[in-house]
């Protein structure tokens, strides 16, 4: 693909955000919707512009973030070990195929009420859905990656005097990589997904009691601030995520 | 030398059907022969050499190699696959380092001699490219560089030219025939394609499908170092050519 | 056989580690399986939060519906067309990690609390996934099938339905039970935000009132309907697309 393309590909894309907001714009102008419902696009932005300067505003996303990065990182780390357990040894998978196969369609967002009464109200209940729903995908992209590594880079290993232990670590996690990843890529926006969902249902802070807080007192403006940062969060940790794939994933093809 | 004592291959195809790969195959190899197993596909001739490299365990009868049982993969026999196995996440230097660095041999050294062995098998100035970057017969090249790098005594290639173009297969043939002179390591290379066979080898073992059998033996008797131009032109090995294909025309093996 | 039950073994498994782990803890918020079961009857007795339930099913129902109707068609399109592609792939990705049940406080500022925000929330909570298993169903369509179809005569627009929808199918399919384990999500999680009626309404106030028990039965009979609807979808699945590589058979769900 050439330059040319891609810039005329980028255009093209640009066009419905921006009808959207003009669309949103035109609303408002001609007297469609009321100001204190649909406040105008130009007010919005403004509006998150002050707030991503100001203190409270920034702890709300710093408490967010924190749960978030929490969930996805153990989440991360159990997904992990757990697929390659479940991939590479007939007994581990025996037990974790049908308990996946059950959880992992359960609703886990059914589950926060349980995670209230039993860790209460502060992060952890909120870590612990976090972590809960981009386990599995996390896990089920790890053990696909590695139940199909390809058998005769194993064997090119082994001739090669790699001892079985090692195997593990240095051809199948390596291997299943690219897999790894793109579990990880769907855990991470999962993770943001349901971070702001926990915090709406009940919370002190962050941005999703943002949202709640502005919607009982009928601050249109400050309902949709939140909505752009977490869009924003999502869109910016996608994009470090990318950039650590394709560094980690220079030498697969269409990495 | 290889000894392979009554081997016989059972593969469960489904919860039905047994399917016997194998049939009380009964083959030496001298030291620095150079023997072809030639046959139709599925007639078990790659499963021999998984055998032989202790990938594969027989259902009955037993490989030794230097009178020792073979019952696992180990550097003293290295494996060249059609698919050539690469480590897509090691460049070319990384892939053919992965051996001697398996074998505890110092990182500088290592280098030193990995280097030397893609500028003998013609890659100078690719040693950083990742697999991705090269064509097939690249590829294929790396991956007798990286088998060599521990220096097996004994060379296994399972159908190593079969994925790629006649013109680069004749131009990898010739190479593997100067590299081989050198050294005349043991080379068991599987092929289905007779004038590959009759070209490269001491010995031609024939072998027929449905059960895997030996059929014949056929001792190659042309000069070495073998010329390319020279043999086409040569009776001999145009007879040796037509009595194998008259062979397999007989049994209605052929392709 | 035993692959057949592996999943009730898993639910009764679990179940008796939420047994064990009550007996253990001693806790009054976390009631035992066994009272959490006896609870199950009282809250499906319950004629007020039976109708609560139907109505929640009926527009979980029709947002799934008519999510799955439009974009189907919007996915197939992006697969096929480039410049449709990269018109819409900018603004799903800014829409995608936005939660889509926080956006009922806003819904329901503009359209109320009835049927049709929460309808139309369960709708863009199942599009998203269905859009891009469609479009990545479509994309991957072997382009010389389409030559031939051209070849005997076919339309573009009978391209699309006689050729890529069927070719994409295995993967709409995949996208539309993510999808359907979304809707329930999306409907629980927007009725515990809006606390207006509905299943994940009856959780919290239980939750509130100190019903534990009732909390802990609700979770079950959610997570309940979550693996059933998952079965049986996947069944149909299976039926649809008996000809296609069978598939890696467990689900990614998220909320």
């Amino acid at each position: 693909m050439n330059g040319r393309a891609i810039t005329s590909d980028l255009l093209l894309g640009m066009i419905p955000i921006v009808l959207l907001v003009a669309l949103w714009q035109a609303l408002v102008s001609f007297g469609y919707a009321p100001v204190t419902l649909l406040p105008p696009p130009g007010q919005v932005f403004s509006r998150m512009a002050q707030q991503l300067l100001s203190t409270t505003f920034q702890q709300e996303i710093a408490a967010t973030l924190f749960r978030l990065f929490a969930g996805f990182s153990i989440a991360t780390v159990l997904g992990v070990t757990i697929g390659l357990a479940a991939a590479v040894n007939p007994a581990v998978n025996a037990v974790v195929r049908p308990i996946v196969r059950v959880l992992a369609p359960l609703p886990k967002v059914a589950l926060y009420p349980a995670l209230l009464l039993l860790v209460g109200f502060g992060h952890q209940s909120k870590i612990l859905l976090v972590t809960f729903d981009a386990l599995f995908p996390i896990l089920l992209a790890t053990y696909y990656g590695a139940s199909t590594v390809e058998q005769k880079l194993i064997w090119s290993a082994m001739a090669a005097g790699t001892p079985p232990r090692e195997i593990l670590f240095k051809v199948v996690l390596p291997a299943a990589a690219p897999s790894i990843l793109t579990g990880c890529r769907i855990g991470l926006v999962i993770s943001c997904i349901v971070v702001f969902l926990a915090e709406m249902i009940t919370s002190t802070d962050g941005l999703g009691h943002a949202l709640v807080t502005a919607a009982r007192t009928f601050q249109a403006v400050d309902m949709f601030v939140p909505l752009i940062t977490i869009s924003l969060v999502g869109l910016i940790l996608n994009g470090l995520l990318e950039l650590v794939r394709s560094y980690l994933l220079r030498g697969f093809p269409e990495a | 030398m290889i000894e392979i004592n009554q081997v016989s291959q059972v593969f469960q195809t489904s919860a039905r059907q047994d399917h016997l790969a194998l049939s009380d195959i009964s083959l030496t190899i001298q030291d620095g022969a150079f023997v072809s197993i030639l046959g139709p596909s599925g007639c078990g001739k790659s499963t021999l050499l998984y055998i032989v490299g202790g990938f594969v365990r027989p259902t009955r009868g037993a490989a030794k190699m230097k009178g020792r049982a073979i019952t696992g993969p180990g550097p003293d026999r290295g494996p060249v696959f059609q698919e050539f196995a690469l480590f897509p996440w090691k460049s070319v230097l990384g892939n053919v380092m992965y051996g001697p660095r398996q074998q505890g041999i110092k990182h500088a050294e290592a280098e030193a001699q990995s280097r030397a062995l893609i500028e003998m098998v013609g890659l100078k100035g690719f040693e950083d490219f990742y697999p991705k970057e090269l064509s097939g017969g690249m590829k294929q090249r790396v991956a007798l560089a990286r088998t060599l790098a521990y220096h097996p005594e004994v060379l296994l290639m399972d159908e190593p030219f079969g994925a790629l173009d006649a013109h680069t297969r004749t131009r990898l043939q010739n190479d593997l025939l100067n590299i081989w002179e050198r050294d005349r390591k043991t080379v068991l290379f599987v092929t289905h394609s007779v004038e590959e066979a009759v070209f490269l080898s001491d010995k031609v073992v024939m072998m027929t499908r449905s059960p895997g059998r030996i059929r014949e033996i056929i001792e190659i008797d042309l000069p070495r170092p073998r010329r390319r131009t020279e043999l086409l032109l040569d009776p001999r090995y145009q007879k040796y050519i037509v009595e194998i294909e008259r062979m397999f025309d007989d049994s209605g093996e052929g392709e | 056989m035993i692959r057949r039950i592996a999943p009730l073994l898993a639910c009764l498994g679990l179940l008796v580690a939420w047994q064990l782990a009550s007996l253990a803890l001693k806790n009054d918020s976390f009631p035992t399986a066994l009272e959490a079961i006896r609870a199950i009857p009282a809250v499906l007795g319950d004629k007020d939060s039976l109708v609560n339930f139907g109505a929640s099913l009926r527009r979980m129902a029709i947002g799934f519906a008519a999510a799955v109707v439009i974009s189907i068609p919007l996915g197939l399109l992006m697969g096929r067309s480039r410049a449709v592609a990269s018109f819409f792939n900018p603004l799903l990705m800014v829409i995608y990690p936005v939660p889509k049940a926080a956006l009922m406080p806003i819904i329901m500022l503009w359209l109320g609390v009835g049927d049709l925000s929460k309808t139309l929330v369960i709708f863009l909570g199942v599009s998203l996934p269905v859009i891009y298993h469609s479009f990545e169903g479509a994309k991957a369509v072997e382009e010389k099938m389409l030559w031939s179809g051209a070849a005997m005569g076919l339309s573009a627009v009978q391209r699309l339905v006689r050729i890529v929808l069927p070719a994409a199918l295995p993967e709409i399919l995949t996208g539309c039970r993510t999808g359907l384990v979304l809707a329930l999500i999306t409907m629980i999680t927007s009725e515990m935000i809006a606390r207006q009626s509905g299943a994940g309404n009856i959780l919290f106030n239980a939750l509130d009132m100190g019903q534990y028990d009732t909390v802990f039965a609700m979770i079950i009979i959610v997570g309940a309907m979550g693996i059933v609807l998952d079965a049986l979808f996947e069944r149909l699945r299976a039926r649809l697309v008996r000809w296609s590589e069978p598939q890696f058979d467990i689900p990614l769900s998220f909320s």
